[in-house]
């Protein structure tokens, strides 16, 4: 008999629910972060673009630790998946309103192209964190425009992020693409947004037809374009 | 959406429900800057009840995990169930995590929205403008509904589906509970079945379920609550309702499995583990209807919903193991804490229950004695399954009047329900009096039947006063026959369509009628007559 502590104990309870106190955290560093910049202008804040930097790279943190600990209990069967009907206008103004800091201090101009009575099945929570990574990542990636466009297409609900950057990069393409025909591994290289949302997309299934993500370069701009298609 | 303007959440009076002066702190300074003055804050459930009690409220925003007392979920009940927040108020549950608890109606009383924690600021405005949307819509379908005119809520539905197709699913979602609610089944089922011509929604599925067990059709109820399950696990709701559809099956041994299941999903809920223990014990597994007996007085102790049931249960269960003394205990406790006739006529017979079980005669007798002196003094007698089983008893330990009695009573009541008439036949049978039952059943029949006609005949003749009048007697006689309480309902409108408004027969109409809500009734009648009532009252007032 010793008193020594395992130092290697079930680790994956550790990560989660320090995954899930950091989340908390991180989520007060960004509120804050939030009221600096709007009750400031680039005049009055000394550091405005590197604060609205900052704010974009806390938000990224945090969409992370979101997807982990949501692909955690996916993974643990403990995630109560509810596919209901939405309204797609009321889901995209609460994901717009989410990240409208971002876009302001960046000075990215948001559009968008639906029709307001449109309802749709899905589940809201993980379907606001998959559109909330793709604008973000296009954030990233834009000049200055990002468009969001919303219809159905052969009983699909698509969901398309455009933007009017370079388009993605080759290698970022090409994971989409595996992840498009299922290839379900995830290596060190997949980024971990992309893979939360071709999982997300796979788990709304309509009689038989399951949904999924594609990565694309083209549309409005001849930028990249996140898909997302829903069943 | 019909209306686009910004709603002036600065003008709302707020209550923040919520353990840690932290997060009610945070949530405070989020509503200031909206604007908001009118802000109270409670620290647990019984401070929020006292504060929902003083003031109305336009907006509650309240934890789901408070530590000890009541949930976050007891809280809202008792709000809605005793009438402390209004239709109009919104109610946006604050939750560290989503749970199989929210999702899919789980539980009756349905918050507007969850918040999920940390809650910011946009997320917050975003779900009060959403519930505040979603509210102009249904205000006045739910207050119909709580008003019960099921009818006048179905054509508010109809009405809306054409100028909000934004909400169109939900309101024909609406629409369907109301029209079972309105004894048109197969309305409804249309309903279900064009919803789920394109897609597997869950409440469709579990409405058509309801439908199938209301109509006794188990085996597809329960084929198709398996399908449910297969689908979304976390639909506690077809859960329960397939537990049922094994139970009507005679499939206990399942259905106990099922509660199981379910109870890991969502265990903090009072009846389903009193459903538990009830089954459980029937299959003799006393240490798991033990088990979900305690766990479900233990959850009920601050729910508005409580009941009485598992109390009685687990008496039984503790005269099995452990003698009379906690049984006793647990009996006193019920007594004290449901102050009822009926309940006090329930703990009288599971005393004479556990003694005959243990097969102590002379204190079996004795209880039943009691029981039998109870009975003719009580104002309300218990339902009539329990009193088949009181009279059972008495019969058992050899008394021979009280419980014709009480049989005379039962079969007043129910004079058409042929089932139960053949329930009551089995228990003359048992107390072997098969012949003098028979005779004495029918003579009941007949009884109820001559009065019952009397007063169709009075009404007929237009003599209403005096219809009115025979029906109140035969109300006092029978308070629990559904045919009377829905004809004097019929009557006293016909008095005041011919004779004008009056506010005290109304009263009567309407108590009447919501007696025989309690009972098993004729759907289709009782909406047609709530809504002349309610037709009477607005037009009056």
């Amino acid at each position: 008999m010793t008193n020594e502590l395992n130092p290697q104990p079930d680790l994956m309870i550790f990560l989660a629910s320090s995954v899930h106190d950091m989340k908390n955290s991180v989520s007060v560093l960004s509120s804050h972060l939030e009221n600096l910049l709007a009750e400031n202008t680039a005049d009055t804040l000394p550091g405005y673009a590197q604060t609205a930097k900052m704010l974009y790279e806390v938000k990224r943190v945090n969409c992370n630790l979101v997807q982990l600990l949501t692909l955690y209990k996916v993974g643990e069967q403990h995630y109560p998946f509810e596919s209901s009907e939405h309204s797609v206008d009321e889901l995209v103004k609460e994901v717009l309103m989410q990240n409208q800091s971002v876009f302001e201090s960046l000075k990215i101009e948001v559009t968008t192209d639906y029709q307001s009575d449109l309802t749709w099945y899905f589940d809201e929570d993980l379907i606001n964190g998959v559109i909330s990574h793709a604008l973000n990542n296009a954030s990233n990636y834009t000049e200055d425009k990002i468009k969001l466009i919303i219809r159905t297409v052969d009983k699909f609900l698509e969901i398309r992020v455009e933007d009017n950057g370079r388009g993605y990069p080759k290698a970022m393409l090409e994971q989409g693409a595996l992840l498009a025909r299922g290839v379900s591994f995830a290596t060190g290289s997949t980024g971990l947004g992309l893979y939360f949302s071709a999982v997300v997309a796979g788990m709304h299934k309509n009689r038989g037809r399951s949904g999924g993500i594609t990565l694309e370069n083209g549309g409005t701009w001849n930028g990249g374009c996140f898909v997302l298609r829903l069943p | 959406m019909t209306t686009n303007a910004p709603v002036a959440w600065a003008e709302k009076s707020y209550l923040i429900v919520d353990d840690f002066q932290n997060m009610r702190e945070m949530i405070k300074q989020m509503l200031r800057a909206l604007g908001a003055k009118k802000i109270e804050q409670a620290a647990n459930g019984a401070e929020a009840i006292k504060l929902l009690k003083a003031h109305r409220f336009d907006v509650v925003l309240c934890d789901f995990n408070m530590g000890a007392g009541r949930s976050g979920q007891q809280v809202l009940e008792e709000a809605r169930v005793t009438d402390l927040i209004g239709p109009a108020s919104i109610w946006l549950m604050v939750t560290a995590e989503k749970s199989a608890e929210f999702v899919m109606g789980a539980a009756e009383q349905q918050p507007d929205e969850y918040l999920l924690k940390p809650v910011t600021e946009t997320v917050l405005v975003s779900r009060l403008n959403r519930a505040w949307g979603r509210k102009q819509i249904f205000r006045d379908i739910d207050l119909a509904y709580t008003a019960k005119d099921y009818l006048k809520a179905i054509r508010l539905c109809d009405e809306n589906i054409a100028k909000a197709p934004v909400h169109a699913t939900e309101l024909l979602r609406m629409k369907a509970r109301l029209l079972i609610k309105c004894g048109e089944s197969t309305q409804a089922s249309e309903i279900f079945e064009k919803i789920l011509a394109d897609r597997d929604v869950i409440w469709a599925m579990t409405g058509l379920a309801k439908i199938y067990l209301q109509d006794s059709e188990f085996e597809k109820a329960q084929k198709l609550l398996e399908n449910v399950i297969e689908g979304q696990a976390y639909c506690i709701e077809a859960y329960d309702l397939l537990a049922l559809a094994l139970q009507k099956q005679n499939q206990l041994v399942e259905a106990e499995k099922v509660l199981i299941d379910v109870a890991k999903l969502s265990p903090n809920s009072s009846v389903r583990q009193k459903n538990l223990g009830e089954i459980s014990l029937k299959l003799g597994n006393v240490e798991i209807a033990e088990k979900a007996f305690r766990k479900s007085i233990a959850t009920g102790e601050f729910s508005v919903t409580k009941n009485p049931d598992a109390f009685f249960g687990l008496a039984r269960i503790c005269a099995g193991k452990r003698g009379d003394k906690e049984s006793q205990l647990l009996l006193t406790n019920v007594q004290k804490m449901f102050d009822t006739d009926s309940v006090r006529l329930r703990a009288q017979i599971t005393e004479g229950l556990t003694y005959h079980d243990s097969g102590q005669w002379a204190k079996a007798r004795q209880s039943a004695d009691a029981l039998g002196r109870m009975l003719q003094t009580a104002k309300e007698k218990p339902d009539a399954h329990l009193c088949l089983e009181m009279a059972e008893l008495m019969f058992a330990t050899g008394n021979k009047e009280a419980p014709v009695d009480l049989l005379q009573d039962v079969v007043k009541n129910n004079n058409e329900n042929q089932a139960l008439l053949a329930d009551v036949q089995r228990v003359f049978d048992k107390g072997r009096m098969s012949e003098k039952g028979a005779e004495l059943v029918a003579a009941w029949c007949n009884e109820a039947k001559d009065t019952m006609n009397k007063g169709v005949l009075l009404w007929k003749e237009g003599k209403l006063d005096e219809a009115a009048d025979w029906l109140r007697n035969a109300r006092k006689e029978w308070p629990n026959n559904t045919r009377f309480l829905m004809n004097l309902t019929h009557v006293l409108i016909s008095c005041m369509q011919k004779t004008g408004y009056d506010p005290v027969l109304l009263d009567e109409a309407r108590t009447s009628l919501l007696q025989a809500e309690k009972l098993e009734h004729d759907r289709k009648r009782f909406a047609k007559l709530m809504e002349s009532l309610e037709a009477l009252r607005v037009a009056n007032t």
